[in-house]
């Protein structure tokens, strides 16, 4: 097993919820994982800052900025393991939502729009600027699934992460289908592992944790049209939220 | 995979049927570790309770690690051969790559053996050819050790082996002793040679004109799925009836024990029906060969 | 065995006896913006148990193959199997899930035998219930009809005025001491019997031909390769016709460790073939073989191991006409009435 890792959290455009998640586990949980790792990076808890090596790096956010490429590669230059942490970081989240849009910044900062500080380009996942290890989905990440990553990569063993969809974690805990209700939901086509806590809530899946790879984007329309009555261009448009950066029309 | 609860089992239930869970591994310790390429080690283990394992050659084994997993492996070595066994652990997934990190006196967890393996009983008093592409080495050099230490059995025995390129040769000690022995018709080639190489160059089905193949010879193939095609052609044209050919083929099995479903191919179960079929069992069933 | 009845106003006293003594699972309702489903769950009183229930969300095949299961538990070097037979009733199964149980319990017990399920399985006793409410997508009268269930200890039926039992074995004769039982008359046996035989006319799908004709037409049709494609254009992969499948078996293994890193399980889950990496092996290097690449190929292979593989061993389809994957496609494009009918005789 790997002695002690030296463990960091970096954040890029994010709203650093993912990190928050990181805290969230319960005191005994949480004090039983720190006699595994050595948390030397971690602004949500800590006021540390490391310049050395570390062993596994968390990087939350998107790459939406050139100006944060040499943080992300110096980052990456100093990590054995590179984790997009959260669904900035694995493909923009919902950062990308303004990739097909042209009058966001008015939209969104009004008077300030101009302010250059406020400047940034595509928003894309981590991996568009360094190499990725490893991929924590979700908005936010599943803390467990977190703490499995860890354990794993302890052990030296590559995280086992899921690549079906989240029906199937809906249909192992007898959750009633939302499109029984007449509700929409995407969860034929998004990437479980979350344990499908939403629609056993009664809220429609929203793929935060992105589509598997190889989503059946087509049929999702056609379903989101004939069984939950949406219109066409809603229901052509209806993934973006999560996925803008995975669909077949992504810009 | 459903986010697991932390701490879930700190008081394990006890097991009211331990001796008949199928899914319980026993150990076995590493005695002797060979790297043969640069992809795959040679293990020798022996049961670390001492006993002798009673298995055939062409059976599979389930081989494992807590928390890593397990995966199916063809036994490498002939029953015949003292009370240790030998595995080819070949590094390309999560399982495998912790199998790797282990050395000489380390315990592993095995399961089985599990499944059909070569029909014995169908190939004694016959002429013997196996024909071997690859990692095929592996589970065939089972029934090469036996056909060799029961030497008797047999009427005229044939091996056929292929390998990429002369790096990927497997077993190269058994191979240097197969070339000098009178007991086996060995014939090698590689897809692509290297400036070592001094044998032949080619794919295997070239070496059917290296040697006389009697049609009533028992044949036995092992290889990757391309191979399969191309030799049944050279075996249909010596006019081997494919009661007589014998396939061990490779699929995602899980549990060993026939019940997961991911080596399902049509009605048959790899790890439990096979891994070995007669061809003349399968070559019309969808999906098989 | 004898048939016997119990009144009406008697049963909730039966129920409640049953409840104070053992471990009872039913059907119980859960519902959602008013609508309203059921699922079988542990009975906390005998006013939950909805014998109106028309098809639950998963089969009660969960009762002994959970969704999640440990296999062996480990801390350390220290190693542990988690055989644990629990005693228990299964109250209120309909007779299709008992016949989709005859198959578990033999796919699971033979030659090697699954501790895990079997243990299980022994400790349980099996009450059917008639069918009272129809599922909107049920086909179980034209399906394998020449199959009856075989795994139950008891069946109850549902007449004017109670409810008549029929033990079949000794462990649903156990029963009756719970209740206040007398000996059923000729009449409410009849009663019993036509209770369960006119719900057959009710079922609103139906499958054509014979097992043994569709089961020829079905592995006959593997070759149209544009047959699978079309007919899976819609399918999303996403294993939901399989998971509430009460004939699929097929599971996942994996390992994980508890946050000490020392102690842990080896845990299988239910898998479904339909999905993108159930039959895909790594061959190193990031390289992979995929031996059901495609949609259309996974999607015959259901229909392959439904209608045809495992006949044989089965004596009929692997398949009880439940229509729980018609409901839970939302493409619906599952439904085996509709795809195995539109296949032409071979």
């Amino acid at each position: 097993m790997m002695a002690k890792p030296k463990v960091a959290f970096f954040d890029f455009t994010c709203c650093e919820g993912c990190q928050i998640e990181f805290t969230n586990y319960g005191d005994a949980a949480f004090l039983e994982l720190l006699k595994h790792v050595d948390v030397v990076e971690f602004r949500e808890a800590m006021s540390e800052k490391t310049k050395d090596p570390i062993d596994i790096a968390f990087i939350e956010g998107s790459f939406s900025r050139e100006a944060d490429r040499p943080r992300l590669e110096d980052i990456r230059k100093r990590a054995k393991i590179v984790i997009a942490y959260g669904q900035c970081a694995t493909t923009g989240g919902v950062n990308a939502l303004k990739n097909h849009t042209k009058d966001y910044k008015q939209f969104v900062y009004q008077k300030d729009a101009a302010m250059p500080h406020l400047d940034s380009q595509k928003a894309v996942g981590v991996d568009q600027a360094i190499k990725v290890d490893y991929y924590a989905w979700g908005c936010p990440v599943n803390k467990y699934e977190v703490l499995q990553i860890v354990s794993h990569l302890l052990h030296g063993k590559e995280p086992v992460i899921p690549n079906y969809p989240v029906c199937v974690e809906c249909k192992r805990r007898e959750t009633i289908c939302r499109y029984d209700v007449g509700d929409y939901c995407l969860g034929q086509t998004a990437r479980a592992g979350c344990g499908a806590p939403c629609p056993a809530d009664g809220i429609p899946c929203e793929a935060c944790r992105g589509f598997v790879d190889q989503p059946n984007q087509d049929a999702l329309v056609k379903v989101l049209s004939k069984r939950a009555g949406m219109p066409w261009g809603w229901a052509e448009g209806k993934s973006r939220m999560f996925t803008a950066n995975q669909r077949g029309d992504a810009a | 995979m459903p986010a697991p609860t932390p701490c879930r089992c700190a008081t394990p239930s006890p097991d009211q049927d331990q001796k008949e869970n199928i899914f319980l591994p026993r150990e076995a310790n590493i005695i002797r570790v060979e790297k043969t390429t640069e992809m795959e080690r040679i293990l020798t283990l022996r049961l670390a309770d001492g006993s002798q394992m009673k298995f055939e050659p062409g059976q599979i084994l389930e081989v494992g690690l807590m928390g890593y997993g397990e995966i199916p492996i063809g036994l490498a070595s002939s029953p015949t051969r003292t009370n240790t066994f030998d595995i080819v652990v070949r590094s390309v997934g999560r399982v495998s790559q912790a199998i790797n990190t282990l050395g000489k006196g380390d315990t592993l967890l095995i399961r089985g053996p599990w499944g059909h393996g070569f029909p014995l009983e169908n190939l004694r008093g016959h002429d013997l050819l196996i024909i071997a592409g690859g990692i095929g080495l592996c589970p065939t050099r089972s029934l090469i050790q036996y056909a060799l230490d029961r030497r008797q059995e047999f009427k005229r025995f044939s091996l056929f082996y292929g390998a990429r390129d002369p790096q990927q040769q497997l077993f190269t000690a058994d191979l240097a002793d197969w070339r000098k022995s009178k007991d086996v018709d060995y014939h090698e080639t590689v897809d692509k040679s290297d400036p070592t190489w001094k044998g032949n160059v080619g794919v295997i089905t070239t070496l059917f004109s290296k040697t006389k193949i009697d049609p009533g010879t028992r044949v036995v193939i092992c290889g990757p799925p391309i191979m399969f095609k191309f030799v049944i052609r050279e075996i249909d044209k010596l006019g081997i009836p494919h009661q007589n050919v014998f396939v061990d083929l490779e699929r995602r099995m899980k549990c060993g024990v026939g019940k997961c479903g991911h080596c399902q191919m049509n009605d048959k179960y790899v790890c439990t029906d096979g891994p070995v079929f007669a061809f003349s069992e399968i070559e019309r069933l969808e999906e098989a060969i | 065995m004898s048939s016997h009845f119990i009144k009406e106003s008697d049963f909730a006293a039966f129920l409640a006896g049953l409840i104070k003594e053992k471990k009872v699972v039913g059907p119980v309702a859960k519902t959602s913006r008013q609508q309203e489903k059921f699922v079988f769950a542990q009975l906390e009183r005998g006013e939950d148990l909805r014998l109106d229930y028309d098809v639950t969300i998963l089969p009660p095949k969960k009762e002994f193959f959970p969704t999640q299961q440990d296999l062996v538990r480990f801390d350390g070097p220290r190693r542990e199997g988690c055989v644990t037979p629990e005693e228990k009733v299964l109250f209120g199964v309909h007779f299709y899930d008992v016949k989709a149980l005859d198959m578990t319990d033999l796919l699971f017990q033979e030659r090697n035998d699954d501790r895990n399920y079997t243990a299980r399985r022994e400790a349980a006793t099996v009450v059917i219930s008639n069918i009272q409410k129809v599922s909107p997508r049920a086909f179980w009268s034209s399906i394998g009809a020449e199959i009856q269930p075989q795994g139950h200890d008891a069946w109850l039926s549902r007449i004017a005025g109670g409810y008549v039992l029929e033990p079949r074995t000794p462990k649903g004769a156990a029963l009756l001491r719970f209740g206040k039982f007398a000996t059923a008359t000729p009449a409410q046996i009849a009663a019993a019997r036509q209770a369960n035989d006119a719900v057959a006319a009710q079922c609103p799908e139906r499958l054509q031909g014979t097992s043994e004709s569709n089961a020829r037409k079905v592995r006959a049709a593997f070759g149209q390769e544009e047959l699978w494609t079309k007919l899976a254009e819609d399918c999303f992969s996403c294993g939901s016709c399989n998971t509430v499948c009460p004939t699929c078996y097929c599971f996942d293994v994996q390992d994980w460790w508890n946050v000490d890193q020392k102690s842990g399980a080896r845990t299988r889950y239910w898998d479904s073939c339909l999905t993108e990496d159930f039959a895909k092996i790594s061959l190193g290097a990031g390289a992979t073989e995929n031996f059901r690449e495609s949609r259309g190929e996974r999607f015959r292979h259901r229909f392959m191991r439904k209608a045809a593989y495992l006949n044989e061993k089965l004596g009929g389809p692997a398949c009880v006409g439940c229509g729980r994957c018609s409901a839970a496609c939302t493409a619906d494009i599952a439904d085996p009435t509709a795809v195995i009918n539109n296949i032409p005789e071979a």
